[in-house]
């Protein structure tokens, strides 16, 4: 996949490419703002407006989503391609009841008589980790936990078997048992559904325990993806490097807070982005050229693509 | 909401909770019943509608019985007879009073839901759509809201009562209250519109909103399953303060002598009694507060609805 886009005159996410194979995971990882969401749902073809896509191609399964016509896309959302959101205490309608919120997806996308709707549902359910799912069908989200809601989410995305699952940081509002439990579930029914997902997070716990293979964004580009493990272990954009750097550790003693590294300055702004390679005013090694030219992907060993002149990027002006 | 015997419902003196909990109607509905001034509003309110349904039946005379003229006469005090005393015609005044209650009604409910469905109608197109649109729908509200509208209302009565003349709309009964009913509608409905725009405006954001595209949602279902009912208990707030608000401008439409003179209305009861207020007070007195306490019912349950459906009050 591979979609530049464009939020007004500012450009927002740029140039960003990533893959995600048939049930692979991918963590898409980046600090806020770097346009993680934004381009999760731009593969929906959902950026809020004034946002839109200016160009570029989404494929999914051999088609190209940006030639498909608002009614085509809409039967694929939610059918072939489902999201789970960040925030379980808003994503769901307050004044419908649970059950009517999981069927009206089944309504749309499968014509399924009653009965079989209901069992359908209540399966899930069951998968999901929620037992009583008649009692918990005729409850209202406020009446339910945060966990709780997040299983209804994620149940509701699975609910028509999509081949693409996105995971906007599924757990950051939850407690971190919970955020266990939730990660834990996601594994298990994305091996039992053969599901592809893709994981939005900032957390690179998270992300070290479930991707297969990890993007990670930079003020709306992607600086460098790999296997998560090669990665992880062996970070080669110097932006990776900080970040991993900046994790604090269990088997590393900070003396105090201020001992923990940290990358100076901030995230640049997108109106008016710096020139060149967009990491090189908090970049360790940034030299002349990287303030003037800006790096196009490289590819290192098995799959790790790194944007970065010092990483043998060629450089172009831009 | 199915499936839940009758029993189970009306719980509500059991502190225990239920096995399936309360859903939001049910919780407005027990909050609006704590809340004091929105239960008295609504005993106000059902209190009308009960006379309004009942009048035929309760009124001690019928309405156009002048009868009372023979023997008690005109304006005569409160007796066993005629317990709110007779007007300046000679007319029962409990009994004009009572018969006056439908007509408020009907003038509140209709021109309100005529006012409803415009205002929401045009807020929900302005809200969700945006832009131009709704540039060009909300300079078309304001326009309606700066116009003054008794003036008009007055005006195109007067005129309608002439024009429909030799037409097929000549046959309609109670044409002039039809007028005023459609007209209250016509020029009601800004504030309903403006309130519509803004709940569009802060739900086609919201996340569940967002969510629902994101799993298939059509538009239509955006709007009439997601949108629409989160936006409903505000919009109905307004709508019962504005029908309180109908039958007061009704009442001084009439009480100008611009009504319909084959109703009966508490504005006209007013108008024929109010220049013989020192001789007999209560040909005045009873319409006057039949119309004070319909319309403070609908403003106190109106407020009422709007604790008992705002959220953040929730325990």
């Amino acid at each position: 996949m591979d979609f530049p886009s464009r939020a007004g005159a500012v450009r927002a996410i740029d140039d960003v490419a990533f893959t995600v194979g048939r049930q692979e995971t991918l963590g898409l990882v980046g600090e806020s703002g770097s346009g993680k969401t934004l381009s999760s749902l731009a593969v929906l073809r959902l950026v809020p407006p004034p946002a839109r896509i200016v160009a570029g191609r989404i494929v999914f399964e051999g088609q190209d989503l940006l030639t498909l016509n608002s009614a085509q896309m809409a039967a694929l959302r939610g059918r072939r391609i489902a999201m789970v959101f960040q925030n379980p205490a808003y994503s769901l309608n307050p004044i419908l009841s649970i059950g009517a919120q999981l069927t009206e997806i089944l309504a749309w996308h499968e014509k399924l008589p009653r009965r079989a709707a209901h069992d359908h549902i209540a399966e899930l359910l069951r998968l999901v980790g929620i037992t009583d799912a008649p009692a918990r069908l005729r409850q209202f989200p406020h009446e339910l936990s945060g966990g709780m809601k997040q299983r209804i989410c994620i149940a509701r995305a699975l609910l028509c078997h999509p081949a693409l699952l996105l995971a906007d940081e599924p757990t950051t509002n939850l407690d971190v048992t919970i955020q266990a439990q939730i990660l834990d579930l996601l594994q298990q029914l994305k091996d039992r559904f053969a599901t592809s997902m893709i994981l939005v997070t900032h957390d690179m716990g998270v992300v070290a325990r479930m991707a297969d293979r990890i993007s990670v964004m930079y003020a709306g580009t992607v600086c460098e993806t790999g296997n998560a493990a090669t990665l992880l272990r062996s970070p080669l954009h110097p932006y990776t490097r900080a970040l991993l750097e900046s994790m604090p550790r269990a088997d590393r003693s900070y003396q105090t807070v201020r001992s923990l590294p940290v990358i100076p300055g901030r995230i640049p702004s997108l109106a008016d982005p710096p020139a060149g390679c967009r990491f090189h005013p908090r970049c360790p090694e940034a030299e002349a050229d990287c303030r003037k030219l800006r790096p196009m992907p490289v590819t290192l060993g098995s799959g790790h693509v790194v944007s970065c002149l010092k990483r043998g990027s060629q450089g172009v002006l831009a | 909401m199915s499936g839940v015997p009758a029993g189970q419902i009306a719980v509500p003196t059991a502190r225990r909770r239920l096995p399936r909990g309360p859903g939001n109607l049910r919780q407005g509905w027990d909050r609006l019943r704590r809340n004091r001034t929105g239960f008295l509003g609504l005993c106000l309110v059902t209190l009308v509608v009960l006379i309004a349904i009942l009048a035929p039946m309760i009124a001690p005379y019928a309405p156009n019985d002048q009868s009372a003229m023979l023997h008690f006469g005109a304006q005569a005090p409160p007796s066993a007879a005629h317990w709110f005393g007779t007007d300046r015609s000679g007319y029962d005044v409990l009994t004009r009073t009572l018969y006056g209650a439908p007509t408020a009604l009907l003038v509140g409910l209709g021109a309100m839901l005529i006012a409803a469905v415009i205002g929401v109608t045009v807020g929900a197109l302005a809200g969700y759509l945006g832009g131009f649109a709704d540039e060009l729908l909300m300079r078309a509200t304001e326009f309606f809201l700066v116009i003054p509208v008794f003036i008009v209302i007055l005006a195109v009565v007067r005129l309608f009562g002439v024009v429909v003349i030799g037409t097929p709309l000549e046959g309609l009964p109670f044409l002039k209250l039809d007028a005023i009913i459609v007209l209250l509608g016509l020029f009601g409905w800004p504030p309903l519109a403006r309130l519509a725009r803004a709940e569009f405006l802060r739900l086609k954001q919201a996340e569940f909103v967002e969510a629902a595209r994101c799993i298939g949602a059509r538009r239509r279902d955006i709007v009439f399953r997601h949108i629409l009912p989160n936006a409903l208990p505000s919009l109905v707030v307004v709508t019962a303060l504005g029908i309180g608000s109908a039958i007061l401008a009704e009442a001084m439409i009439s009480f100008l002598g611009f009504g319909d003179p084959k109703t009966i209305s508490w504005g006209q009861s007013l108008y024929f009694n109010y220049q013989v207020l020192r001789v007999a007070p209560w040909a005045v007195l009873a319409p006057g507060m039949a119309i004070f306490l319909t319309v403070l019912g609908f403003n106190l349950l109106a407020d009422g609805l709007s604790d008992a459906f705002n959220p953040r009050l929730k325990q």
